[in-house]
């Protein structure tokens, strides 16, 4: 399995990948939607974990453009920010939202889960 | 009583949205703590298992976790200063600290937007006497505003300045601006706030500039 992990804070984003990798999940990481427009017109990926907040553009509207380009992707929410209107479009358009801080056993969990459905 | 109950709504309604900023920002901060604390766990983990340890990695961590609990006291601080403005209806405040605590506050929500807050504020302190927590909803209300009506080269401008026996607030950057706008978008939430502080509120819309006069001291029955 290949992911895809969009979030801007460079210090969190690079290290769950690092941990991801200890545990033999290859994931590829950058920290706007801008770089994650790029990254996917060269690389397949079966798994997005999105950051719902993001400056310039939102984890949603991220979804939409990368599952144009691979449909039938799935994708993992995940926030900091906790409002009503972001856990509504969490559970509605995701596989699974999940709540910052998150626990990686958690996480990868969830992440075989959706790449079950 | 029902012009005393519209800027608290507008009060009330500045204090929750910053307070969910700043829960988001720590929550964030708690995230890379949470990754780093859990990486160094993984590498202690391959340690027992004889995988040499590495200096480096490690001090990274620890620099990571440290620049964290940093951010997250700025955080915190400010959050600090906002709750402790209540404390007095009516006080010694100096403006450009008011503005500046205001704008480190709406930087995130600037941030989302693609939007650079700058600030122009003089050496010199501009004290007035006036509702802090009042002119901090405006202040608030007013970059909110900025921030969704931004021009362009999406950089909006804060100022301060010395102004007759008051101080000004400037505000420049916008994509265009009337007073028909700044009405729309507040919803006559503007109108009590500026009663209570005594303020006055300009538009230019040739400069795309929006000002507010404020008295050096807010009248006493101004006090709500």
């Amino acid at each position: 399995m290949r992911l895809l992990l969009v979030d801007d804070e460079i210090d969190f984003v690079a290290t769950l990948a690092e941990r991801l990798s200890l545990r033999n999940i290859e994931a590829d990481w950058v920290t706007s939607a801008k770089d994650a427009e790029a990254i996917i017109q060269t690389k397949h990926y079966d798994l997005a974990v999105l950051d719902v907040k993001m400056p310039g553009m939102s984890g949603r509207q991220l979804k939409k453009i990368i599952e144009k380009k691979i449909p039938g992707i799935k994708t993992i929410y995940l926030t900091g920010h906790g409002s009503e209107e972001d856990y509504k479009a969490g559970i509605a358009e995701a596989e699974y939202y999940l709540m910052k801080p998150i626990n990686i056993d958690d996480l990868i969990a969830k992440i075989n889960d959706a790449l079950a459905e | 009583m029902e012009n005393r109950k519209l800027p608290d709504e507008s009060a009330l309604t500045f204090y929750s949205r910053v307070s969910a900023s700043i829960s988001h920002e720590l929550k964030n901060s708690l995230a890379v703590i949470n990754e780093s604390a859990g990486f160094l766990e993984d590498i202690m983990l391959m340690a027992q298992k004889g995988r040499p340890l590495d200096p480096k990695q490690i001090g990274t961590l620890a620099g990571t976790i440290l620049r964290q609990v940093q951010r997250s006291n700025a955080i915190i601080k400010n959050m600090n200063r906002l709750a402790h403005s209540l404390d007095e209806k009516r006080a010694s405040i100096e403006l450009t600290e008011l503005l500046g605590l205001m704008v480190r506050l709406a930087e995130r929500s600037a941030v989302n937007k693609g939007v650079n807050l700058l600030t122009d504020f003089p050496e010199s302190a501009i004290l007035l006497t006036t509702c802090p927590f009042y002119l901090e909803t405006l202040a608030w209300m007013l970059l909110d505003f900025a921030i969704n009506n931004c021009g362009g080269d999406k950089t909006i401008r804060l100022s301060a300045a010395l102004s007759g026996s008051g101080a000004q607030i400037g505000l420049t950057g916008f994509e265009k601006i009337s007073m028909d706008a700044v009405d729309d978008f507040f919803s006559g939430r503007l109108a009590p706030l500026l009663t209570i502080l005594n303020g006055d509120l300009t538009v230019d819309e040739n400069d795309r500039r929006l000002a507010v006069m404020l008295p050096e001291t807010v009248s006493q029955t101004s006090k709500t």
